[in-house]
């Protein structure tokens, strides 16, 4: 069986547990902790390790969902578990402080999971801010990494079709980016 | 707002007092500390050779992951964690009634009884001190 692997990054508070429990047909796997900083993010439970849930694409085909814990002090799940990964579902809340700044950090973080697969951005909440603008984050990123392509979308992190949407995207980046790598490389090849 | 548990004078007090007595009970102690269970160091001994915020976070990390396999399997409340390696082990003993772990690192590969007995006593004088007025 065909198996992949995309991860679920963002801060704390993003959705990330959420959303995986929208998309999972298996009854999600949790490690979730009593959240003892509540200045950060005002709810009773923070993932410390890891979220896992799975989607049947086809009768061959698996994805596994893992939800890596939002706060940098566990980036070292972060490094165990990008290391299988094709892609990142990358949920920003954007009602929190400075949202672009973080949607940036992010995406630096997770370069290397980008160049060899993709990333796509997530906007949560954003209905409780009014100017939550999609273009301000693309702009940014297209300000502060401009060689780097990342759809921005905003989601609700509880509903199935708004994820499956966000994960659809991230597949059809990924292989797209496949398809362009292969054809350089064939390319090359011929011009050799 | 209530002061988060890793800042709580009283309570980081009593952690000090009960991680104390720790490396008489087993000499072959590189370092312990007692975390939350979201991965703040509430007090540690002897960090100065390591990173003890990288030390508290993976502890619990690995904590909850064990949590989550005793969780899965039907086996009940995880008691205590152990990795065993070349050179040296880490015991983990969550402290009863309190979302606490206490997370000790040994220098040595064979006294892994004498290292999980200790944590285990220190663990429940951790417990009896937080339960005192």
């Amino acid at each position: 069986m065909a198996e992949h692997v995309v991860l679920f990054a963002g801060p704390m508070g993003a959705g990330k547990t959420t959303a995986i429990r929208a998309l999972s047909e298996i009854e999600v796997v949790s490690t979730e902790a009593a959240n003892s900083d509540r200045a950060a993010a005002d709810k009773a439970t923070t993932t410390v390790a890891l979220d896992y849930g799975e989607i049947s694409v086809s009768a061959a085909e698996k994805v596994r969902l893992y939800g890596v814990p939002g706060q940098k002090r566990f980036d070292f799940m972060w490094t165990i578990l990008a290391e299988r990964a094709e892609g990142v579902m990358l949920l920003v809340n954007a009602d929190a402080a400075n949202p672009v700044e973080t949607a940036l950090e992010f995406v630096t973080d997770f370069r290397a999971l980008y160049e060899r697969g993709g990333i796509v951005i997530g906007l949560t909440r954003a209905d409780l801010v009014p100017d939550a603008l999609i273009e301000e984050y693309s702009d940014a990123l297209a300000d502060a990494l401009p060689e780097v392509l990342i759809p921005v979308f905003t989601v609700d992190a509880r509903s199935e079709s708004d994820m499956t949407e966000l994960l659809m995207t991230l597949v059809a980046n990924v292989e797209l980016k496949q398809a362009v790598t292969e054809q350089s490389a064939l390319f090359a090849g011929r011009t050799r | 707002m209530t002061l988060a548990t890793h800042l709580d004078p009283t309570t980081v007090a009593r952690a000090e007092l009960a991680l104390g007595g720790l490396r008489e009970l087993a000499p072959s102690l590189s370092f312990a500390t007692i975390v939350t269970e979201d991965g703040f160091s509430v007090a540690s001994i002897d960090g100065n050779a390591l990173n003890n915020d990288r030390f508290a976070s993976m502890a619990s990390s690995t904590q909850a992951l064990a949590d989550a396999v005793a969780r899965e399997l039907s086996l009940g409340e995880s008691e205590f964690i152990v990795v065993a390696a070349d050179r040296g082990h880490v015991v983990h003993v969550r402290v009863t009634g309190y979302p606490l772990v206490l997370a000790a690192l040994f220098a040595d590969k064979e006294a892994i009884g004498t290292s999980l007995n200790a944590a285990r006593r220190t663990a429940r004088r951790l417990a009896v001190l937080l339960t005192a007025k």
